[in-house]
């Protein structure tokens, strides 16, 4: 197990982060929604008490417990009132380690996630960027859903949680970060009783197979009755922090639409007002994640909005950046830093986030040493290297109705087009 | 009794000056009117921190808490005026300014200003709300001086014609199109609030209606800012690693010489009690139904506000809470539900939501509410439920304190509102004084049935009722 710890006396606050190395990329094919389910499943009741019971103990102390889980990694957060942490983090391992996985309790839970799915009908840029990973990553554990679908959550029962449990909630595969009104060792003693009662391993291995960009350029467009705006993403493979051009790509894209004076931000908003946002992502992952543009025009202004992205990408690829744009954007990477290290929980979870996804040695310590060092040729090759627009994947949510011809015509040439219901999961 | 003694009659032996005293007197050396400080005392933030407070000649007024913790610094700008100061007609003038500010001034082209915070490391941007308009940077220590000045520049040098309008407007088109025409409960929300309010500015959105905006003119955007945007209703909040006599002289320096304005008196309708309730039903294209219920709530400052936030958090607060182990554990009729007790200055609303399960009706949603809310009117609070509220609200409120900008935000939103910096505090003492009596009392003065507004929301025949 490893264990992090940043002091800051400055509040009553102690955080404790618990990664387990286990996350959707884990579910068994046809249990999507199996790592999330196990996570939640995990207080609703405990160590004797019933689910009511475990939150009123925890909420009692003043304390908090979330829980979140990723493509790789299963976090639990725990926040309490430094005068209880005691009592708190031993309420806390008491449920890590002694969960009852009531089969009722676990048929509420899957029923209530099944009604969250529905729900989440309504969020069109959350429809928008599903549709894009399903397209992107076709066949690859990054395509999954981590909440499961309809069909996958009914596949699921109480030996399956067990099981899932049994094989990844252990010491070997935990990561502990420790932040607040704590010193170091008063840390480190914490987050070893958050953990003592879980067996020692082993680790869990890295299921999944690196990521390869998918060929072509796809258009996905989710059909969605009396929508008065799009949300549409543009999206293709991305890269890892240990690829040698990752911090490159990193710059490039920061430069293109990472601010608010980005190249796309300019085109879009400021001088269109097509949309309230225009960004471009790169995040990063335990594998190759995704590069996205983001954008929500009118859906007057949809097929032209996409027209103007895609020729931007394009002026991009071909271009690269200009010497002002690079200029600017290290001053601002290396400026704005600060604030990824102005406080103790986000400079722990630095830490722990380089261990969790594999990051190089000193990629946070020396970020800002090494964006300045990025050359004009490293960004634009990096950028010709990674991102082709004529390999793709366009998502929207709209009504096909009204927008489907002129959004496909502006796409260009298309190897595929689909069109999905807005309750395609 | 007065003493006659000799001493007595004597001058006063000459005395130091105390250092805040002996500070403005060195800032205000040749300096005048608008330029001059004055020292307005100090107030506790918390265990750690004090908030410095002083007031230039022009009104502007200044609050620092010094923290050199990060090398950081966090400047807001907290203007006292919202979308309650606008007219019918005119709505979302508020938070149109929220995206103009952010356009040209006399001394910066159009795209400069954002251009150079970002240069500086800076994260920027603004927020408006019914009450109030704030915008904030965050900045590396090093860069202070330039937010001042261009913060300065833009409360006095905006300028504001045809182009920046229209440019703007279109922006703002679509930030509706996103928060309210196509969010469904973005749009309920907006909904609830036009029923229950007939009279006072807090029935219309902020964000203004469609109509509204595609108006606006460039006069009456010169006219909201000659009205508005003036040191006299402002307050700059800086927190962080500041060095305050440098700071200071360079909001003297930058501030000085803005002109302050005649503010006018606010032509507030308060609105009529509530003796009946008002239910609306509303079709959206969504698949589950949904229920919004807002009871007549009360002012921020009111005595009350504290306690009535108790028996929220003992009804929506957590998993544990009354509503959510009945709504969605036990009785399995919703996904998500919420409740929240408006932070306004004048009586707002006590909001509560319920989202359905897939083939729940609103009415069996808005029943199992009732039934959880008539428990809090009935009966007070357990002693260990009113423990466990305490403890997650007095949790909550210190979360938001972590980072310079919390901090800042926090200053600045309750000196806006209620004139008190260290609000945030004063609120975790209070809700730590809450007793059972309070809560119930609470609950009994609002949760009245006759004094609410309920939106149900249908599940429209075009998205599909079922999973």
């Amino acid at each position: 197990m490893k264990v992090y710890v940043e002091p800051n006396h400055e509040l009553p606050i102690v955080s404790l982060s618990l990664a387990f190395r286990v996350g959707s990329v884990c579910d068994p094919p046809g249990k999507e929604g199996l790592a999330r389910a196990t996570a939640r499943l995990l207080r609703r009741g405990a160590a004797g008490l019933g689910a009511f019971e475990v939150e009123a103990a925890l909420d009692a102390l003043g304390g908090e417990m979330t829980n979140d889980v990723g493509l790789s990694l299963t976090t639990f957060g725990f926040e309490v009132i430094a005068r209880n942490a005691d009592a708190f983090v031993d309420q806390a391992a008491a449920v890590l380690a002694g969960p009852a996985f009531d089969a009722g309790e676990l048929g509420r839970l899957l029923r209530e996630t099944e009604g969250e799915l529905v729900e989440a009908r309504d969020n069109d840029r959350g429809l928008a960027y599903r549709a894009l990973r399903r397209a992107l990553y076709e066949g690859h554990p990054y395509a999954r859903r981590s909440a499961g679908t309809l069909a996958s959550l009914r596949a699921i029962g109480r030996d399956d949680v067990v099981a899932f449990y049994g094989r990844h909630y252990n010491r070997a595969n935990a990561l502990v970060a420790v932040s607040g009104d704590v010193d170091e060792a008063r840390g480190r003693e914490l987050a070893e009783r958050l953990v003592a009662a879980l067996p020692a391993g082993p680790e869990t291995p890295d299921p999944v197979p690196e990521p390869a960009p998918r060929p072509g350029r796809h258009l996905v467009f989710v059909d969605k009755p009396e929508r008065t705006q799009t949300q549409l993403y543009v999206g293709s493979l991305g890269t890892h922090p240990a690829d040698d051009d990752h911090l490159a790509l990193h710059v490039a894209t920061t430069a293109f639409g990472g601010t608010f004076t980005a190249r796309l931000m300019r085109e879009v908003r400021s001088k269109r007002g097509w949309s309230y946002g225009a960004y471009a992502r790169l995040p990063i992952e335990r594998h190759r994640e995704t590069f996205t543009m983001w954008t929500a025009p009118a859906d007057k202004d949809a097929a032209a909005c996409l027209e103007l992205e895609l020729g931007l990408l394009a002026a991009w690829h071909e271009g690269g950046v200009t010497p002002r744009e690079l200029a600017f954007v290290k001053n601002y990477l290396g400026r704005s830093h600060v604030f990824e290290v102005d406080t103790a929980s986000k400079r722990v979870h630095q830490r722990l986030e380089a261990d969790a996804y594999g990051l190089p040695p000193g990629y946070h310590e020396r970020y800002v040493e090494r964006v300045k060092a990025v050359t004009k040729d490293e960004a634009d090759r990096a950028v010709r290297t990674r991102l082709d627009p004529a390999r793709l994947v366009i998502a929207l949510v709209g009504t096909h109705a009204a927008l489907g011809a002129a959004v496909e015509k502006a796409a260009g040439t298309l190897d595929s087009r689909t069109v999905l219901p807005f309750d395609f999961e | 009794m007065p003493s006659t003694s000799p001493a007595a009659t004597r001058r006063p032996p000459p005395r130091a000056l105390s250092p805040r005293a002996a500070l403005v007197e060195r800032l205000n050396a040749g300096r005048e009117g608008g330029a001059r400080l004055a020292y307005e005392g100090s107030v506790a933030f918390g265990p750690v921190h004090t908030v410095e407070r002083f007031r230039l000649g022009n009104g502007l007024k200044i609050l620092v808490l010094v923290d050199p913790s990060a090398p950081v610094v966090s400047y807001h700008t907290w203007f006292a005026v919202g979308s309650r100061h606008e007219r019918p007609g005119k709505t979302g003038l508020a938070h149109f300014f929220e995206h103009l500010m952010f356009n040209e001034t006399s001394n910066l082209p159009a795209g400069t200003f954002d251009r150079k915070l970002e240069e500086a490391g800076a994260e920027s941007n603004a927020a408006t709300w019914v009450d109030w308009t704030y915008y904030y940077e965050n900045v590396p220590k090093d860069r202070l001086p330039l937010v001042i000045t261009m913060e300065a520049d833009r409360m006095a040098n905006l300028v504001l014609r045809q182009p920046q309008v229209d440019s703007e407007r279109e922006v703002v088109a679509n930030e509706r199109r996103l928060r309210v025409e196509d969010d469904v409960d973005g749009s309920v929300n907006e909904l609830l609030y036009r029923t229950a309010f007939g009279r006072h500015g807090y029935g219309w959105p902020t964000i203004g209606w469609m109509q509204d905006i595609e108006g606006y003119t460039p006069d009456d955007c010169a006219a909201f800012y000659r009205t508005y945007y003036a040191p006299n209703n402002a307050t700059v909040v800086m927190v962080g690693d500041v060095k305050l006599e440098a700071a200071l002289k360079r909001v003297q320096d930058a501030y000085g010489g803005l002109e302050s304005a005649a503010l006018p008196v606010e032509d507030v309708l308060p609105e009529p009690p509530q003796t009946a309730e008002r239910r609306v039903e509303v079709t959206k294209p969504t698949a589950t139904e949904r229920v919004a219920v807002g009871y007549r709530g009360p002012a921020l400052g009111d005595v009350d506000h504290a306690a009535l936030t108790v028996v929220n958090e003992a009804l929506f607060g957590g998993r544990s809470s009354r509503v959510h182990r009945a709504l969605v554990h036990e009785a399995e009729l919703a996904t998500d539900v919420r409740g929240w007790v408006g932070t306004f200055r004048d009586p707002g609303l006590y909001e509560m939501t319920a989202a359905g399960r897939p083939g729940v009706k609103a009415e069996a949603l808005l029943e199992a509410l009732d039934r959880a809310v008539a428990g809090v009117v009935q009966g007070a609070l357990g002693e260990d439920e009113l423990e466990r509220v305490r403890a997650r609200l007095e949790l909550g409120a210190l979360q938001g304190l972590e980072t310079s900008g919390g901090k800042a935000e926090q200053i600045g939103f309750w000196a806006t509102v209620t004139g008190d910096p260290a609000g945030s505090f004063g609120r975790i003492e209070a809700i730590r004084r809450v007793d059972r009596s309070d809560a119930l009392r609470a609950a009994r003065r609002f949760l009245v049935p006759e004094a609410r507004t309920s939106v149900l929301v249908r599940a429209g025949a075009a998205a599909g009722g079922q999973p």
